[in-house]
């Protein structure tokens, strides 16, 4: 079971990636959305802005009213966000759950694509 | 997996979907042009207002489907539900194979269409017959425009589309009826075309809810659970309300002669209702029901194709976004391929083989879905949000039922109502077939190549954890 100190890495390496990506910001322009994510494993529960494609803020906590909510165990997030497992197998697998329009749950898979389009 | 129990905190999400939003959606997949034209079917098998009987005994059977896919639905509240479901009752391999012929009817509904809308166009505007084919390629290349360009339909704006069509529809047929007067002919005469039309009319009657149940694919956005569960239940009942008042109208005011050539019945309904003003008024709900079903097809087999590459099931090009974060690759081969089938009717007129089918695999998935339930009855030892009661014996008597149906529909013959004909039967065992090798043949080399790639990119990038004694060490240190 990874921790908050563990995810708030994982979490900054994928803001670094994604933040530095432009064709990424460029795809993602006009998406501003307030994720929230939960640890099935634990009460860990953690926040995600994004702001026009970039992300501004990581925090512990729920925070905002969601666009996006995101539950798995803390393991799978860890390796989502260093690119390391795939999104799309683990959300058809449903080891991945998520709520939020289509649309929502595609743009934050294309996050992953387009950052390790081989994970 | 990990499904938050019923009564557990659901999360409140600022954009989702309500009772209203999810039945218009249901409606609006389950209500295309294409329904106009299956209404002739049915009235081919069962003349005069049994026609209307035949819609009702087709509603009952569907609110078993509505049934069993809100069950399934709660077990599995995700878009991917159909393959959740499908993998974990039959294997992964069949649940794929299934799930790739499932959404080619979505690629014989946009076809279908994109063809009748054409048509019906070309007729109202008086203009020559191949110029039906210029307006297929105009609105499947507007949708494509608006699809590449990422334009959605707003839900608000799709849940007036929906109620204009059902609205619209039934107000027309209202007055087609009050119009001609009132003597209903041959109301119960199910089987008087042969021992087997009433079985063949009923099925065809089911095609005109199919889709319905695509909604389940929007319940991630869902306010609750729920919110899916009624859509489920309400969409059949407008339907049903909406097909009855066409039917009737149409075989009162339409001679079935004249039907049976015609892809655009429900422009004759309109210009016997109410002349020039009433074919202009059934010609503009056609072309609205178009934006229901080029926008909810598009989005649900594009995501389908992209989501499937992204997985590795598919060339992963087709995974590939344009800047607008579109599955471009899998939107533009969607539009060619329904533009292609669309030219194969223009030529061959065998408009009619698409109804068929497309009714046969619907019954097809709904026999499936019903067996689905049945294994994970025993399978899947969790809370259901939406427990069908005598689950097992209904689910059984559903297989049954869908299985017979399907029969019924894979081998009627579209043109001649007193024949058999195994040319839709042979449709669906190509599509099948086709399908079934591209799951066994090419997708195990699809997945050893995404894996070597996975495993050429590099080692984790995640930093190794130390392990449990070491960090006591260093503690102690």
């Amino acid at each position: 079971m990874a921790d908050w100190t563990e995810l708030q890495e994982a979490l900054a390496d994928y803001s670094v990636n994604c933040n530095g990506n432009a064709r990424l910001r460029k795809m993602q322009r006009d998406w501003s959305r307030v994720l929230h994510f939960v640890c099935s494993d634990s009460d860990l529960r953690f926040s995600m802005d994004v702001d026009h494609g970039e992300i501004t803020a990581t925090r512990l906590g729920h925070e905002g009213t969601p666009d996006i909510v995101v539950t798995t165990n803390s393991e799978t997030f860890c390796d989502m966000f260093w690119g390391d497992l795939n999104p799309v197998q683990k959300y058809l697998r449903g080891e991945i759950q998520v709520k939020g329009t289509q649309e929502d749950v595609m743009r934050l898979d294309a996050i992953s694509y387009v950052i390790w389009p081989e994970s | 997996m990990t499904n938050a129990p019923p009564g557990s905190l659901e999360p409140t999400l600022r954009r989702s979907v309500g009772t209203a939003t999810a039945t218009a959606t249901s409606a609006g997949l389950a209500f295309a042009a294409i329904d106009y034209l299956g209404v002739v079917s049915i009235l081919a098998y069962a003349p005069g207002a049994t026609a209307a009987f035949a819609v009702f005994v087709g509603g009952i059977i569907v609110l078993l489907v509505s049934s069993v896919f809100s069950e399934l639905n709660g077990l599995y509240p995700t878009a991917a539900g159909i393959r959740l479901y499908l993998s974990r009752a039959v294997g992964n391999r069949t649940a794929l194979s299934i799930t790739f012929t499932y959404m080619t009817t979505v690629v014989l509904v946009i076809a279908a269409d994109a063809f009748l809308i054409g048509a019906a166009v070309r007729h109202v505007l008086n203009e020559p017959s191949v110029l039906a084919y210029l307006w297929i390629v105009v609105l499947l290349g507007a949708a494509l425009a608006a699809n590449l360009l990422g334009v959605r339909l707003a839900g608000w704006l799709q849940t007036i589309v929906t109620y204009t069509v059902l609205g619209g529809t039934s107000v027309l047929s209202i007055v087609a009826l009050f119009h001609v007067g009132g003597a209903f002919h041959q109301p119960l005469n199910l089987f008087g075309r042969s021992s087997f039309s009433g079985i063949q009319a009923i099925a065809f009657a089911v095609f005109l809810y199919a889709a319905f149940e695509w909604v389940t694919t929007t319940a991630e956005e869902a306010r609750t659970p729920r919110v899916i569960t009624r859509a489920l239940f309400i969409s059949p009942v407008l339907i049903w309300i909406v097909a009855t008042f066409f039917t009737l109208a149409l075989t009162h005011v339409v001679p079935f002669a004249t039907l049976h050539g015609s892809a655009y019945p429900q422009i004759l309904l309109g210009r016997a209702a109410l002349g020039t003003v009433g074919e202009i008024w059934m010609l503009a709900l056609t072309v609205l029901t178009a934006l229901n079903t080029f926008n909810g097809g598009f989005l649900v087999a594009s995501r389908f194709i992209y989501a499937a590459a992204r997985e590795g099931n598919l060339p992963r090009q087709f995974a590939r976004l344009n800047l607008n974060a579109v599955p471009w690759l899998a939107v533009t081969t969607l539009t060619i391929t329904s533009a292609v089938v669309a030219a194969v009717v223009f030529a061959t007129g065998q408009w009619l083989l698409l109804v068929s089918v497309g009714a046969a695999i619907e019954c097809g998935i709904y026999a499936i879905g019903s067996l689905c339930l049945i294994r994970l009855r025993s399978r899947v030892d969790r809370v259901r949000p939406f427990r069908l009661r005598a689950g097992v014996p209904l689910a059984s008597l559903g297989v049954i039922v869908f299985t017979t149906l399907f029969l019924a529909t894979a081998f009627a013959d579209p043109k001649n109502s007193t024949h058999f004909s195994v040319l839709p039967f042979s449709v669906i065992a190509v599509l099948g077939a086709i399908s079934t090798a591209y799951v066994w043949q090419v997708v195990p080399r699809l997945q050893r190549a995404h894996v070597a790639r996975h495993a050429a990119a590099g080692p984790r990038r995640r930093p190794a954890r130390p392990a449990p004694e070491e960090t006591a060490t260093q503690l102690e240190e």
